[in-house]
This record gives structure tokens, C-alpha cells and sequence, in this order.
């Protein structure tokens, strides 16, 4: 998914000039010259630089606005990459109140499924990987994983 | 002597041994499989060594980052596909001796030179790094700056894709190093009164997701089959070895030195250094002609280079907490996390961790020889292991892993942004790994430069009094020069 040079230049100037105007809030350091907002005034400066170059450079490449890759120029292609990101969200949505393990079980399951593996081989996989991560980081390493409905469930509380 | 004892008896205990044990296996796997790599394998292990002691910690990354850049030689011969970009070198090499029938001559001489040339790299990292914390007592505040500018510089200066959009993703890096509470005056940027944003953007979670979450994205998309296997049983892997010593020790010296010293150099690792041995070891060939033929001669190079830049990665990156190469940058961002700032005290303070360290490097190189050498005779099966299975459990793994550090979602949110962030940058050519770079960087840079400015009541030219840290600065100012002069002479380097 690449953007046009021309672009992508113009958006890292908008970015930049934006960080810059935020450190105008920035108080100052008592008694010294440079304070907190030296450095981010700096990056921005060098950011917007970067995009003008960029910009310029790019004016007569004769590019597309915006080049899709061959996968994603179908359908499928954008579901398989948003597969992945949509996983996350379910599981930071989910973790919390159904617990760790049936989260897992199905973002991971769910995946495979995705992805074109048989229904049988992802679900075995996603409570094997769900178990086997809930031993290694849950009790091996002792991070506080969600218990949520599931293990009230399971174990009452 | 008492250190050096210490040490050993940090480094022999049962659990560490199990630990290193374990992370070969870890390495060796992540390694040989297409489309994951040394850095990702590094991302991965952070999570599952935070919660353990320095030694076994180090040790794991250590042995899992020397494997992986071995075992990515492995699909690469039979594949054709490298398992870790620091292979993508001699490929086509290897590809092509494989397809002569030598592909056990070729798998045996990146097994044995990748060992020897890791050796070589602990070697001067052994006898470098001491020497060089001795000096570095004497830094203050003006040395670091330049140091970590210089640092900084150098990763624009060798760098495969365009300069411009490498010094962008350091500029972003250090951007995004920006949020949090001020080094300098306490007071929050860019926080917007989110608690989370005060403690900056948790940098484990961040590395994860431009590093390894980018790459899943990357692969679930990606429809390309696997390459036709050449062969798929693996004979006899130490016959004619000796041969090719004989004739091309040179090249292993060579290929070795100048490894080390591009792993010292910092944002510079393991695949640019393998690259520059290709291209000497054909420049200074006598039979130049035979590369891309199947020739034996490049990858004994090139392989003996990117094992021993690991070592040397870790020489500006133990002594002056400066990393020479991603996978150093990330040990560096979790000993800072964990309260165990790098550098010259470290020496001091604590010689028997940096003993083990060394230990840990020597045992790992030479574990590789048997633990290669299973694994290239499993490689068959082991290249078969389905994408579709492994991308869903790995995305699991930096999920939890994301959480178990801030303990919150907050991580796995930021993971989520950084994933889809370092994405779109090398969809758009811009590299991902100066990114890590800046934000590791950024806070040393910042303060050592506000300090150094107090401390001479706002007067620049203090920071080229001292010796040292004039020679630093006029030697930065020098490559920046050289780099603007190229660019405005329009040199092929300076393309976008």
C-alpha cells in the first residue's frame, strides 16, 4: 500500500507542523535557554524536512496515488490483513470478561480458520496454544492473565 | 580472577544451561523459517525473560539471536528463500551450489564458518569491550552526546534502502521517544492527560509490534508458495571442509573482521555486513567470474561476517549502552527497563555479568556446531511447518507479551498501533529498524545534550573542548558533511 511520494511528503509536513504547534504549550525551564520543547521543535523541523525532500523528489516519479500491492487489490486480500488486527481487538475486548483461555482459544482458533486451515486442526490448535500459554506466562511466569466468566465458571471465583 | 569465577559459576547452573538450551532450539526454528527473523525471534524472547535474572536473560538472547542468523542459511540453500534477512546475501549462492549436488558441502561450510566467524566476533568482543569501558570512565555528559549522535548517524550512513526515508524513521523514533514526562524538567509532552502516555510509550510493546506484529501482517497477506525443495535428505555435512579452509582461509579472516566491525558499528548488523563481505569477497576474488555459479568462495565469507557482527554489536552496546544493531537495540531498551543502565559502571560494579556474557557468547557459538547439525538434518520436515498454523500461535504469544509488561491493555494497544505503523512504513519504503533505534536513543541523546548545555551556561563550543569529546564531534560533524555534499552532488546514494 504505497502512497504516492508526493503524498506521503505532504502528510509527514502536516504531522510534523502539528507536533511543532502542540510544544508551543510547553512551559518554559526556568533559568535555562533550552527547555522541553527544544527537542521536539527540533524533530519536527527535521520530520518536515524530510517530507519536502521527499515530496519534491517524488513529483515526477509518475507513480499512482496509491499503489496496492497485487493481494490487496482483491477483496480477500483486505480481509486477510485485517484478520489479524481485528484478532486483537476482539481479544482486548473480550479478554477482560470471558477470561484468558476462551479469548485465546478463539482468536487463535479463529485465525487459522481464517487463514484456510480445517476446522477440526484450528480448534485443536487454538486450546492447545491457549493452554500452553496459560502455563508458560500464567503460572510459569506469573503474569496476571484475565480470569474473567470462564475460570469463575471453572474454578468459582 | 574472583569475576571470572563468579561468572562461571553463574553461568553452570542447571537453570541457565536450560534456559540457553531451550533458546538454541527457539533460535534455530524461528531461523530456518521464512519470513521470521533473528530480530522477531529477539522481540519474542523479551516477554518470556523479563521476569527472569540478568544471566539466564542475556544468555537466552544471546544464544537464540547466534542461532537464528545461522539457521537462516539452511531454507536458503534448500529453498531458496533466506529464514533471516543477514542470509539473503549468498542465497542465490547457495541456491545455485545446491543445485550442482553440493548443497552438504555448502550447508557444512555455513555451519562451521558461521561458528568460527561468531567465535572470531567474541573474540574482539572479549578483548575490546574491557579496554574500551576503561576509557569510557572519563565520558561526561559532552562524550555521550556525540557518542550517541554519532551513533545515530552512523545508521543513516549503511543503510539498504534510501537515506532521506532512514533518517525520516529515526526522526520518528526519537519523535516518539518524546512522549512521556521530560528528562531534563519533569514536566509530561504529548501525554494529553492520559496516565498511560505519562509513562511514556512502553518501548517493549512498541518493538514487538513494529517488529514482529508487522512482519505477520506482512505474512498474512503474502501468497507465495514454498520454492521446490531441492533435495531433501542432507548426507554427509563435513566432507571437503577441510579443502575449503585451505583454499579460502583468507576469505574467513577477512569476512570475519570486517563483520565484527560492522556489528560495531551502531544500526549496522548482521545483513548489511553480510552483504558488504559478498561484495569484497568478489572484488578481491581471482576468479571472480564464478560468483552466482555456485561458488563456494563468497559464502565462506559472507557467512563467517554475519556471525561475527553479532559480537560485535554488543561491543559499543555493553560498553557506552549504544546499540550496534537492532537486536542489541532491544537488549539495550530492556536493561534500561530493568533498572541496569549499560555502560562503563557496569565494569565496575558488576565484571562478573559481563564475564557471563562472554561465557554464554563462547558456549552458544560452540553449541551451534551440534545443534546445526541436527538441524540441518531435520531441516525437511522442519521447512514443511504450516504459515497458516504458526502466524496465529506467534501473534498470540507477542499478544500476552505485550500485556505481561505493562500488565494493562495499554500494551497491547500500543503493539496494535505499532504493528499497523511499521507496516505502512515498509510499505512505503521506509525502514523500521531506525525506529527502534531513535526511541532507544532518544532519551540519552536529549538529556546528555540539555546537561551538557547547563553545565556550560548555554556556550556550544564546550562540546568540542574536551578531547575526546572533540574528536566525537568533529568526526560527526565530518560524516554529515560528506553526506550533504553527496546528496547535493546527486550521487546514486542520496535517492529517496
Amino acid at each position: 500500500m504505497r502512497l504516492h511520494d508526493t503524498l506521503l511528503g505532504a502528510l509527514l509536513v502536516a504531522l510534523a507542523a502539528a507536533f511543532f504547534a502542540y510544544t508551543f504549550t510547553f512551559p518554559d525551564m526556568p533559568g535555562q535557554r533550552y527547555g522541553p520543547a527544544l527537542f521536539p521543535r527540533l524533530i519536527a523541523l527535521g520530520i518536515m524536512a524530510c517530507g519536502v525532500l521527499i515530496a519534491v523528489r517524488g513529483w515526477r516519479s509518475g507513480r499512482p496515488m496509491l499503489d496496492l500491492s497485487p493481494p490487496l487489490r482483491h477483496l480477500q486480500g483486505w480481509l486477510a490483513l485485517l484478520a489479524m488486527p481485528l484478532a486483537v481487538v476482539f481479544y482486548w475486548l473480550a479478554a477482560d470478561r470471558l477470561g484468558f483461555l476462551p479469548t485465546a482459544t478463539i482468536v487463535v482458533a479463529g485465525l487459522c480458520a481464517w487463514l484456510g486451515v480445517r476446522l477440526w486442526a484450528a480448534l485443536l490448535t487454538g486450546v492447545l496454544t491457549a493452554l500452553v500459554v496459560q502455563w508458560f506466562f500464567g503460572s510459569l511466569m506469573r503474569v496476571p492473565l484475565p480470569r474473567g466468566w470462564f475460570m469463575q465458571l471453572v474454578a468459582g471465583g | 580472577m574472583s569475576a571470572i569465577a563468579a561468572a562461571a559459576a553463574l553461568v553452570f547452573d542447571p537453570y541457565v544451561i536450560m534456559v540457553v538450551i531451550g533458546s538454541a532450539i527457539f533460535g534455530i526454528f524461528v531461523g530456518a523459517i521464512p519470513g521470521l527473523t533473528a530480530t522477531m525471534a529477539t522481540a519474542l524472547l523479551v516477554p518470556i525473560t523479563f521476569f527472569m535474572p540478568p544471566v539466564p536473560a542475556l544468555g537466552a538472547i544471546v544464544t537464540a539471536s547466534a542461532m537464528a542468523i545461522f539457521a537462516g542459511d539452511i531454507p536458503g540453500a534448500m529453498l531458496r528463500m533466506p529464514g533471516t534477512p543477514a542470509s539473503a546475501a549468498y542465497t542465490d549462492e547457495s541456491y545455485a551450489m545446491a543445485r550442482k549436488g553440493q548443497l552438504e558441502l555448502n550447508l557444512g561450510v555455513n555451519l562451521v564458518f558461521s561458528v568460527a566467524g561468531g567465535l572470531v566476533g567474541v573474540l574482539f568482543l572479549i578483548l575490546a569491550a574491557p579496554w574500551l569501558a576503561e576509557a569510557a570512565l572519563n565520558f561526561s555528559s559532552f562524550e555521550y552526546f556525540w557518542l550517541a549522535f554519532l551513533g545515530l548517524s552512523c545508521a543513516t550512513l549503511i543503510t539498504a534502502s534510501g537515506r532521506t526515508r532512514a533518517i525520516l524513521a529515526l526522526l520518528m523514533g526519537l519523535a516518539v521517544g518524546c512522549v512521556g514526562i521530560d528528562p531534563v524538567a519533569g514536566h509530561p509532552r504529548f501525554t494529553f492527560g492520559n496516565v498511560d502516555l505519562m509513562s511514556g510509550i512502553s518501548f517493549i510493546p512498541t518493538m514487538i509490534g513494529a517488529f514482529a506484529v508487522s512482519e505477520l501482517l506482512r505474512g498474512s497477506i503474502s501468497t507465495e508458495a514454498m520454492g521446490v525443495m531441492v533435495q531433501e535428505r542432507v548426507g554427509a555435512l563435513f566432507k571437503g571442509i577441510g579443502e575449503v579452509t585451505r583454499r579460502y582461509w583468507r576469505n574467513f579472516l577477512r569476512g570475519s573482521v570486517v563483520g565484527t566491525a560492522i556489528g560495531a558499528l551502531p544500526g549496522a548488523g548482521a545483513d548489511i555486513a553480510a552483504w558488504i563481505s559478498y561484495a569484497m569477497a568478489k572484488r578481491f576474488s581471482k576468479e571472480p567470474e564464478k560468483f552466482g555459479t555456485g561458488h563456494v568462495e563468497g559464502v565462506v565469507e559472507s557467512t563467517s561476517s554475519n556471525n561475527s557482527a553479532l559480537g560485535g554489536a554488543w561491543i559499543p552496546a555493553l560498553v557506552f549502552g549504544i546499540p550496534g544493531d537492532s537486536i542489541t537495540a532491544i537488549v539495550i531498551g530492556v536493561l534500561y527497563m530493568k533498572g541496569m543502565n549499560p555502560g562503563p559502571t557496569v565494569f565496575l560494579q558488576n565484571p562478573q555479568l559481563i564475564y557471563a556474557v562472554f561465557m554464554i557468547f563462547v558456549a552458544a557459538n560452540l553449541l551451534m556446531l551440534p545443534l546445526g547439525w541436527a538441524a540441518i538434518k531435520g531441516a525437511g520436515r522442519l521447512l514443511r511447518a504450516p504459515r497458516r498454523i504458526l502466524l496465529p500461535i506467534i501473534l498470540l504469544f507477542c499478544i500476552v507479551g505485550s500485556f505481561a509488561i505493562t500488565n494493562s491493555a495499554y500494551g497491547i494497544l500500543v503493539m496494535l498501533v505499532f504493528g499497523v505503523i511499521g507496516w505502512l512504513m515498509e510499505e512505503n519504503g521506509i525502514p523500521v529498524a531506525p525506529l527502534v533505534l531513535g526511541i532507544v536513543l532518544g532519551e540519552l541523546l536529549e538529556q546528555s545534550f540539555l546537561t551538557s548545555m547547563m553545565k556550560a551556561d548555554g556556550d556550544p563550543t564546550a562540546f568540542f573542548t574536551r578531547p575526546i569529546a572533540g574528536t566525537l564531534g568533529v568526526l560527526t560533524l565530518l560524516i554529515w558533511a560528506v553526506m550533504a555534499w553527496r546528496a547535493l552532488r546527486g550521487s546514486p546514494q542520496a535517492r529517496t
